[in-house]
């Protein structure tokens, strides 16, 4: 199973064949006492990491726990200023949105119907802002189209404007760019579920490429390519590393809420900017849950094996938006490797190696690994305990346990941060400043990537070899380690490496919660890109994106090596 | 099956080796002697050899982590009374001010700081100042050059309607720099004034940053023509070529002590307390005047680039900012920051 096929069914669980149950006896909860304290201990976990700071966070907003019940808060976000913030949050990421679904469009397109490396690595470079912390592109864009960057500066000086790239546009473009990806793999994904027969059908009613774009391939296409709108905007609207960055003196809601936080400590209204950021995000999560899962059907079946190459106009628009789109991502991520390894780019361009001197930068790095690892395990074990579980065992509320756990998936990072901030650093828990706390935010917000993969994985298995098991004596626990554990080994490493991944570069929850000693590698190049240093900022994430992507080498190694599909 | 179980004996062996590279870095910590763990609001640069410096000289470990004046502070607010880290070094001499009147801190009566005249440290021992540190403007010559603009020699000039967009600040609501140039600027002209100054200023702001040594970075890189910043960001940049100038404004600046204290409860007293002996020492105030322009120990010569900057320091009352800091920052948030 690849990462992006997991990505795809994290996003909404597809039709869910009922799970087969047994011949003769219904089972019942108690039956298998281990099993039964694993789930509750799982279903408490899931409400004390991810529904209680939430609930807090929303406590908090009416000033229950700080001075006492007010709608003052509520009043003031309404007054004028949080709510242009909001606007223009909103507007940006209805922009980026529109703009990665086309992209992921055309590059699907190209990259679904055609073999051979131009494919390949059309589709490398479009995965590639995947790996690396979502505003790094900030950086970059300013290198090159800030007031004094290598393209506008030329541009500045030729034609005498003040052309530059800071502000509403900047963030518009930098949020494209690094949440492309996250659009891409599920569009990608519908688009190589197509069935193709229905397209050489329009041809051969004498319909034109384009007119068969239109009426075929992007009807059928339509809900991958919301699920992929809700996915992206949903992220977009909760971005606050671009806006800090590139964001110029244009207010965004999540930077204006990190600021409140961090410069204020003004809990209460930003726990109000959360609920609004947790609102859209909440009601597409229902949406994509279960308004959607009726239409999935129509678009999956059989398709035809044989790719259908583009024709005429719109093939040579797609491959030169394509073109000229990965081109971009190839040159910003260059941008980012020049920056690390001279003393300041296009000012001074000197070699240097001092960017990468910086003990508390790797110091950084090395707990970004070590708190991803455990956070990817620990996402990895209980989803596919958890998987096992639903599908398997009579657990009562079993609905609410799965959309909870996916919630955590949808949640903005600001307001599951917040909540954590404010929930374990008080009584009775003193978390803060522990790594532990890192690792338990970052596993609960990836538990249901780990968990959907399991259940797929559970409803391909038949379950005649836990019965075969089970005939033959062995008992429930047994079985669960001898046959389950083995078989799911492939989904808990997808899981596993997915999880690793995202954590690693992961910044608007934990952004809260470093503490001295605890900094992380994502938050310590925001850090560092806030006071100006864009050389250091570009050492420590190009060492950041190194090792995500040794990791992915490796898994690759893994793969062939013992055959398991990853 | 063979291969499957090779795969799960795999990845715990990686599990397990990532489990000892986490142990063997804490003990490594614990090898060089104990972790002090620091808030600091010294610039990320100067910070990595102030404290690998400091941890040469005591065999402490030190963590840190980097956050701009209002943002430590306002960290320190929301942990208060369980803080994070053992003590703080580098912050406002009129944070310091509010933090003892908040009971925040842990007197510690140090005999390295001695001979450190009285005017730079707390009576009772709460904070000691280390250095200190001023205002400036900086401009980007060759930027400066190109667009036409005349090089500002006074704050009152700032306010110029040719430098529409061109001038860089800290954002008061989280940086001291900012801070001290807004207090700065009341106690020259008076608060309604200064109120009036603000507006007109405000007009020429291209971009508010969030950290104090961000603006010299941006017009050093030549984002913006003009930066208001403070001294050492400016010289450092300076040495290492930037197309870069500092201007001294003549009305004359604002300074502030940037000081050293230990938290109340904190973990590690024994170890705070050696930081703060060897901050005051003499070694250590040798160390910090390879970073600041002027360290208190009189007998130091710091990086100074400006001959008699005593004539222009103005007699700044850091009690005065201490006590009205909230209120100012409040009217700075409801008049700029937006949020009414």
């Amino acid at each position: 199973m690849s990462t992006a096929q997991i990505h795809d069914e994290i996003i909404a669980p597809d039709k869910k064949k009922p799970a087969p149950r047994g011949v003769g006896h219904k089972k019942r909860f108690f039956d298998e006492p281990g099993f039964a304290i694993t789930s509750i201990i799982l279903a408490a976990a899931i409400a004390l990491f991810i529904i209680l700071p939430l609930a807090v966070v929303l406590i908090r907003s009416f000033g229950i726990g700080g001075e006492g019940l007010t709608f003052d808060y509520y009043r003031q976000f309404f007054s004028g200023y949080y709510l242009t913030a909001y606007w223009n949050s909103t507007v940006a990421a209805l922009l980026s949105t529109s703009i990665v679904i086309v992209l992921s469009l055309t590059v699907s397109m190209q990259v679904s119907r055609y073999r051979g490396p131009l494919a390949t690595s059309y589709r490398g470079l479009a995965l590639l802002p995947l790996v690396a912390p979502p505003f790094v592109f900030s950086l970059s864009l300013i290198i090159l189209f800030g007031r004094n960057g290598l393209v506008t500066g030329w541009i500045n000086n030729t034609f005498g404007t003040e052309f530059s790239l800071y502000g509403f546009w900047g963030v518009v473009v930098a949020q494209v760019l690094g949440y492309f990806p996250v659009g891409y793999m599920l569009i990608e994904n519908t688009m190589r579920s197509l069935n193709y027969n229905l397209e050489l059908a329009s041809k051969d009613l004498g319909q034109s490429q384009i007119r068969t774009l239109f009426r075929v391939t992007f009807p059928l296409s339509r809900v991958g390519v919301l699920k992929a709108a809700l996915v992206v905007f949903v992220m977009a609207l909760a971005d606050f590393g671009n806006p800090l960055i590139i964001g110029g003196n244009t207010s965004f809601l999540a930077s204006e809420i990190y600021l409140l936080v961090i410069g204020q400590f003004n809990l209460e209204m930003a726990a109000v900017g959360s609920v609004f950021l947790l609102v859209p995000s909440l009601l597409f999560f229902i949406i994509q849950t279960y308004g959607m899962r009726s239409q999935v059907t129509s678009i999956t079946g059989s398709s035809g094996r044989e790719r259908v190459a583009l024709t005429g106009i719109p093939k040579a628009v797609i491959f030169t938006v394509n073109s000229v789109f990965v081109a971009s991502i190839a040159l910003l991520f260059m941008m980012v490797v020049l920056g690390a390894f001279v003393r300041i780019i296009g000012v001074n361009n000197a070699f240097t190696l001092d960017n990468f001197g910086d003990a508390q930068g790797q110091s950084a790095i090395i707990n970004s690994v070590i708190v991803s690892f455990f956070a990817a395990l620990i996402a990895g074990v209980i989803g596919m305990l958890q998987g096992f579980l639903l599908v398997r065992k009579p657990i009562p509320g079993k609905r609410a346990f799965e959309f909870l756990t996916m919630f955590g998936l949808a949640v903005p990072g600001t307001a599951m941060g917040i909540g954590y901030l404010i929930l374990f650093s008080g009584e009775p828990f003193f978390w803060t400043g522990t790594l532990w706390l890192l690792v338990v935010n970052l596993a609960f917000r990836k538990i249901g990537v780990g968990m959907q993969a399991a259940i797929s994985r559970m409803h391909q298995m038949d379950k005649s070899m836990e019965e075969a098991s089970s005939d033959l004596g062995v008992g429930p626990y047994m079985t669960f380690f001898r046959i389950i554990v083995p078989l799911m080994t492939p989904s808990l490493i997808a899981g596993f490496v997915y999880a690793f991944m995202t954590t690693m570069v992961s910044v608007s929850s934990i952004i809260f919660l470093v503490s001295p000693g605890t900094e992380l590698g994502a938050t310590y190049i925001l850090t560092v890109a806030q006071s100006g240093q864009v050389g250091l900022a570009c050492a420590v994430s190009v060492v950041l994106i190194g090792i995500v992507v040794l990791c992915m080498g490796l898994l690759k190694v893994i793969e062939r090596k013992f055959g398991v599909k990853v | 099956m063979s291969k499957r179980t090779t795969l799960i004996g795999l990845c715990s062996a990686a599990a397990l080796l990532l489990v000892g590279c986490a142990e063997s870095g804490t003990s490594q910590q614990s090898q060089g002697g104990d972790t002090v763990t620091l808030y600091t609001t010294n610039n990320v640069e100067e910070m990595r050899d102030l404290a690998s410096r400091a941890e040469e000289a005591t065999g402490l470990n030190i963590d840190y982590l980097q956050l701009s004046t209002e943002e430590g502070w306002s960290r320190i607010m929301g942990e208060a009374p369980n803080f994070q880290a053992d003590g703080q070094w580098g912050q406002f001499e009129s944070n310091a001010i509010r933090a003892v009147e908040e009971g925040f801190l842990e007197p510690y009566d140090s005999p390295a700081w001695e001979d450190i005249p009285d005017q730079f440290r707390d009576p009772d021992g709460y904070w000691y100042g280390w250095s200190y540190w001023f205002n400036l403007i900086t401009y980007n010559e060759d930027l400066l050059e190109a667009k036409g603009l005349d090089i500002p020699t006074s704050w009152a000039d700032l306010t110029d309607e040719q430098y529409r967009g061109e001038i860089v600040l800290p954002d008061p609501g989280t940086s001291g720099t900012a801070f001290l140039f807004v207090a700065t600027i009341m106690q020259i002209m008076g608060e309604e004034e200064a109120w009036d100054y603000f507006e007109a200023f405000h007009e020429n702001v291209g971009q508010y940053e969030s950290n104090g040594s961000a603006p010299a970075q941006l017009v050093g890189n030549g984002e913006y023509a003009i930066g208001i910043t403070w001294d050492q960001a400016v010289f450092d940049r300076i040495d290492q070529g930037y197309p870069m100038e500092a201007v001294i404004p003549s009305e004359g600046v604002g300074y502030s002590l940037d000081v050293v204290w230990m938290f109340k409860d904190a973990a590690n007293r024994e170890g705070m307390e050696q930081l703060i002996d060897y901050i005051g020492s003499e070694e250590g105030m040798q160390n910090s005047a390879n970073q600041r322009s002027m360290v208190t120990d009189p007998d130091v010569e710091g990086l100074s680039q400006v001959d008699d900057i005593e004539d222009y320091l103005l007699d700044y009352d850091a009690q005065w900012a201490a006590e009205n800091q909230e209120e100012i920052m409040e009217q700075w948030r409801t008049t700029f920051g937006g949020d009414s």
